[in-house]
């Protein structure tokens, strides 16, 4: 199929021509970034947390008139929880993952520091919080029982307060010591008196939703209890089909041990119902995101038809013609669908120019990256297609004229 | 003539049904996006006091230490209780509150309901008039009862009606974390849209607390905090304590001329400078001032994903518009022969594009109309979302007036186009088939 | 009523300069019925444009029944074409989304006029071309005769002072042609002035007075008498 006709004829019909690949442009442009967001939004679904998501369950309690239980209750606590049928582990903690409470403390590598290293979240406790939240140690080891220490008591200590002992994520060790092993150096969390890395673990998602990226994973466990001004949270790891009962059983035993206590309902879920929670936002965005593009398409898709069934209607005599003049179906067919792959065409190298400008003022005010050139092909494949399918209708017909046509009088 | 015009525009509508639906679909889908994603931006990005946001001012002070000192940045967003209460205690503004969130345990007299907890607002005297609180029962406490650490409250109407079966309950008793507490207000119906005076919660669209009480005497009882706090030196003892390193605290003034306003900075400066010839505070001197208008736009209480999808809704209705410009002008020109018969009986080049302005106008009429119902069915739609920010989306008269307006302007301004160009054909006396 | 003095028009295009009519002059008095004839591409159809003010002159003058015209604006044309002049084309040209009613209603709408009085107008041209019956009929429905018949009632509607017909009859057979000619004729009678552009020798005779056309130069014909007037009973038998 020679393009030449089939430019001059477009370009007698510069406006309609314009109109239509400004069309694909826009619509080629936001669906380009539309599916470029979603695909940010599915994979920071998509990250890893470390713990073990559908194993976990979470019980937040508040004592009245006093927000925390004493250690010794803590201890009564724990152990009821633990002689629950199915329980596989427990653990007091201070916040989890996707929980939207956190504890975050600046790492400094020398006492005294004036800028620090980076911010990380402290994930306070009781010793079998790294087992129960199923966090995977890649060098060194745990934190051990006798390190632990109150909070309170500790805070009471002042500047002479020290904790010996910290497991990081590899994330954070690799921040902060980006040339080799962590485990053995010495970090400054807690006052100016200097903690020792024990070990390391493979990935901890630190909870809320404020840190950028890069720092969604600078967390690390203290050998610190959980502290009482903030009430009572305990994690459970626990045979995950049994979850839902297990809840309820454990909410009625630690009533049973201290009554005047009050349960927060929003907190007392499975960790699964607090990664759903979390995300909730993103998904509903990713949804809508996909029902734009459904509809921008669909709506161009009607552009094409529209004008390319005008277009077959205003030409049926032109059609006519060169059906009598010898032209096959399939030639008066390739002629309409070359014309809309040319304007396909157009629109596509435009769209892609407009897809990077709006990317730019995306990436200026919402913090979005830089789109990848692998979602141009992918673009420009999908409007094409579309345009394809779009005019198929519309140039059949136009194959269908009778060369009689031609000599039809007006 | 212009119920010809709208004859022969219904007329056309009849021959080309298919078109037509699809014209009124593309701004219809273009309006009831863009008015979905309009109206929550217009609810959230609202003033949640008229008339009063520009004479309430947020001050900030940079009480930190040297470390992680970079000049010029932004102070803290909070005061450490310290500058809270002398700044209250200066009393240098026609109004001013401190106020931070809190968490008591409500125990109800009768054994239903069960004791639970209560979000709560530890404030001064001020916050009421200051925020223009409406009350149903009572009133604010006093300066009086802030100094004498009161135990007085002041609950919410929903409050009010879970605990008292909706009675005037003032001079009532309401018992939170076993201490006694009197109640002396009962706030009327008071749903901010945002929780403008306190932005640092992580949900700022959640409404305002149920429980109102004097933080002195939160102090006095060493109530739960809760909320975001920010200390640069952990070697202290208590982050609540009165020289604790931490900053916890939001602190409003109320300043009624501009003239006032700058006086409050000078005074802010001077402040600053005081503590730091005292040692207490170690970095240069650098305050903030901003009126509730500019600290709401500084905090971008728009979510970033309802931006977004405020863009992305007139992206589609360009789109939709672009569609219906292309539809338009292939529908127009499809009847040139009529438009140079209409020409060479007399109809002048004004004429006839108005003849096709209204045509597009009763496009954009429907399109609206039906968009308009998109739209209802949308904020619908977002109302069942989870974010607490959606049960707030609602349209009202102005969104509606909008939306119409929107609708018949954007099918106008994509039917110029076509109509001009429809008017340039030139009279003639051959109805064209080709 | 008609008066065009040493009119000259000239189609441009980036390549070449067309001259249609050149040192033009013709004047049609009032009542006349004339023919105009010429070979293909004598600029017959130009002098009918102008005539009617569908296109402007290059240089020259011309009056309509006494009104200068090149001087005149779109709009002041348009209201001129619609008050003074009806149009009778070969191919109809009615409006086939309007039934005959609103297509003899074209005109009118485009004049402030009282709906009674349109109304009143439209039922009388109809029922003058012998179609009042067919008033809510749409053009596809009728016959070749009867759309042209239609096409001559919206013309009258308007009555005009002036009927510039191109080829009335060129789509019709000969028994419809004779009708429609007959329908101007009568029209004639009663005082409009018409300008009939055919290539049909025949046809032209039965005119007044002939002006032939060759490359863009008009020249009269003499003829010989030519019955005018058929009694108005004949018209109406189809």
């Amino acid at each position: 199929m020679d393009f030449v006709p089939i430019m001059s004829t477009l370009k007698r019909h510069k406006t309609a021509a314009a109109l239509i690949a400004l069309e694909i442009a826009l619509s080629c442009a936001i669906v380009a970034n539309a599916v470029f967001v979603i695909r940010e939004r599915l994979d920071r679904m998509s990250q890893p947390s470390g713990i073990v998501v559908t194993e976990l369950i979470q019980i937040e309690l508040e004592g009245i008139g006093r927000a925390g239980s004493e250690p010794s209750t803590r201890d009564e606590d724990m152990a009821a929880l633990r002689a629950i049928p199915g329980v596989r582990s427990v653990a007091a903690t201070n916040q989890v993952p996707y929980g939207m409470s956190s504890w975050n403390t600046s790492v400094n590598l020398e006492p005294d520091q004036m800028q620090p290293i980076l911010n990380g979240a402290s994930f306070y406790g009781s010793e079998d919080l790294l087992e129960t939240l199923g966090l995977r140690l890649v060098s060194g080891r745990g934190l051990e029982p006798d390190e632990y220490q109150q909070y309170e008591a500790l805070v009471e200590r002042g500047a002479e307060g020290a904790v010996p002992s910290v497991v990081i994520t590899a994330s954070m060790a690799g921040r902060l010591f980006p040339d080799g092993d962590a485990v053995g150096r010495t970090v400054y969390v807690w006052s100016d008196q200097p903690t020792r890395i024990v070990g390391v673990v493979e990935h901890l998602q630190r909870p809320g939703d404020y840190f950028g990226p890069s720092d969604r994973e600078y967390s690390m466990l203290l050998p610190v209890t959980a502290p009482m001004e903030y009430g009572d949270r305990y994690v459970l790891r626990v045979d995950p089909e049994r979850r839902e009962e297990i809840l309820a059983g454990a909410v009625d035993a630690l009533l049973e041990i201290e009554p005047d206590r009050i349960v927060s309902e929003e907190s007392t879920t499975t960790i699964e119902q607090l990664r759903e929670e979390f995300f909730q936002q993103d998904r509903a965005m990713a949804w809508l995101l996909v029902a734009v593009c459904v509809a921008l398409l669909a709506v161009t898709a009607a552009g094409i038809v529209g004008l390319a069934s005008f277009w077959v209607q205003q030409r049926s005599r032109q059609i006519g013609v060169r059906r009598a003049v010898g032209a096959t179906r399939g030639q008066i067919l390739r002629y309409f669908q070359t014309e809309n792959f040319l304007l396909a065409t157009i629109g596509i190298v435009l769209g892609m120019a407009l897809a990077y400008a709006i990317n730019a003022l995306l990436m200026e005010r919402y913090e979005l990256a830089r789109l990848p050139w692998q979602f141009l092909p992918i673009g420009a494949v999908t409007v094409w297609l579309l345009g394809q399918l779009a005019v198929l209708g519309p140039a059949l017909r136009a194959s269908a004229v009778p060369p009689a046509v031609a000599t039809r009088s007006v | 003539m212009l119920r010809y015009y709208f004859s022969l525009a219904l007329r056309s509508f009849r021959r080309s049904r298919v078109l037509t639906a699809l014209m009124v679909l593309a701004i219809a889908l273009g309006i009831g996006s863009s008015m979905t994603t309009l109206t929550v931006f217009h609810v959230l990005s609202g003033d949640p006091l008229p008339g009063k946001s520009d004479k309430l001012y947020y001050p900030q002070l940079d009480a930190e230490s040297m470390v992680g000192y970079v000049p010029g940045q932004e102070p803290q967003n909070q005061l450490t209780r310290f500058d809270a209460e002398a700044l209250l205690a200066a009393g240098r503004a026609d109004r001013q509150a401190l106020l931070t969130a809190g968490r008591v345990a409500v125990e109800p007299q009768s054994a239903e309901p069960a004791p639970f907890h209560a979000d709560t607002r530890y404030t001064s005297a001020d916050f009421f008039p200051m925020f223009d609180v409406p009350f149903r029962f009572g009133q604010g406490w006093s300066g009086v009862e802030d100094e004498r650490r009161a135990r007085v409250v002041v609950i919410s109407e929903a409050l009010n009606d879970r605990l008292f079966g909706g009675e005037n309950s003032v001079g009532r008793t309401l018992r939170l974390d076993q201490i006694d507490f009197r109640i002396v207000g009962v706030l009327d119906h008071w749903r901010p849209h945002v929780r403008f005076y306190d932005l640092t919660a992580i949900d700022r669209f959640g409404g305002a607390e149920e429980i109102f009480l004097p933080f002195s005497t939160s102090r006095d009882l060493g109530l739960s905090r809760s909320g975001s706090i920010t200390c640069w030196d952990s070697t202290g003892t208590d982050p609540t304590g009165l020289n604790a390193p931490c900053v916890w605290m939001q602190f409003w003034v109320q300043l009624d001329s501009p003239r006032k306003a700058h006086e409050y900075r000078t005074f802010l400066e001077n402040y600053s400078e005081e503590q730091r010839a005292a040692g207490r505070f170690e970095r240069p001197t650098n305050v903030r001032l901003r009126n509730l208008t500019e600290w709401l736009d500084h905090n971008r209480v728009v979510p970033s994903d309802v931006r977004l999808q405020t863009w992305l809704a007139f992206g589609f209705l360009a789109v939709c518009l672009l569609n219906t410009i292309g539809l338009l002008l292939a529908k127009f020109m499809r009847r040139s022969g009529e438009i140079g018969v209409r020409r060479a009986l007399g109809a002048a080049r004004r004429t006839i594009f108005f003849q096709f302005i209204v045509e597009a106008g009763v496009v954009g009429v429907a399109g609206g109309l039906l968009g308009l119902g998109l739209a209802l069915l949308g904020l619908w739609t977002v109302r069942q979302q989870p974010a607490s920010y959606a049960q707030l989306a609602e349209i009202d008269g102005l969104m509606l007036a909008t939306t119409l307006v929107l609708a018949l302007a954007a099918s106008l301004l994509a039917g110029v186009l076509p109509a001009w160009r429809a008017c340039q054909v030139t009279p003639a006396i051959q109805l064209k088939s080709q | 009523m008609l008066h065009m003095q040493n009119i000259s028009k000239v189609y441009r295009t980036e390549l070449v300069e067309t001259h249609a009519l050149r040192n033009f002059d013709i004047h049609v008095r009032e009542g006349e019925f004339l023919a105009v004839t010429g070979p293909s591409g004598s600029g017959k159809t130009t002098f009918l444009n102008i005539a009617g003010l569908l296109e402007e002159i290059t240089s020259g003058t011309y009056r309509l029944d006494g009104e200068e015209v090149q001087s005149l604006n779109d709009n002041q044309r348009s209201r001129l074409r619609n008050e003074k002049i009806g149009f009778i084309f070969q191919g109809f040209n009615l409006i086939p989304d309007l039934n005959l009613f609103d297509n003899v209603d074209v005109p009118l709408r485009y004049r402030r006029m009282p709906a009674a009085e349109r109304r009143r107008r439209i039922e009388t041209a109809l029922e003058r071309v012998g179609l009042a019956s067919r008033m809510r009929h749409y053009p596809a429905e009728l016959s070749g005769g009867q759309q042209q018949r239609a096409a001559i009632a919206r013309a009258l509607a308007g009555e005009p002072r002036l009927l510039l017909a191109d080829e009335p009859t060129g789509n019709l057979d000969s028994q419809m042609a004779r009708e429609v000619l007959e329908l101007l004729e009568d029209i004639n009678a009663q005082g409009a002035t018409i300008v009939m552009v055919t290539h049909d020798q025949e046809l032209a005779a039965r005119a007044q007075r002939n002006v032939h056309i060759v490359d863009g130069q008009p020249s009269d014909l003499e003829l010989g008498p030519v019955p005018l007037v058929r009694p108005a009973a004949e018209l109406r038998q189809v």
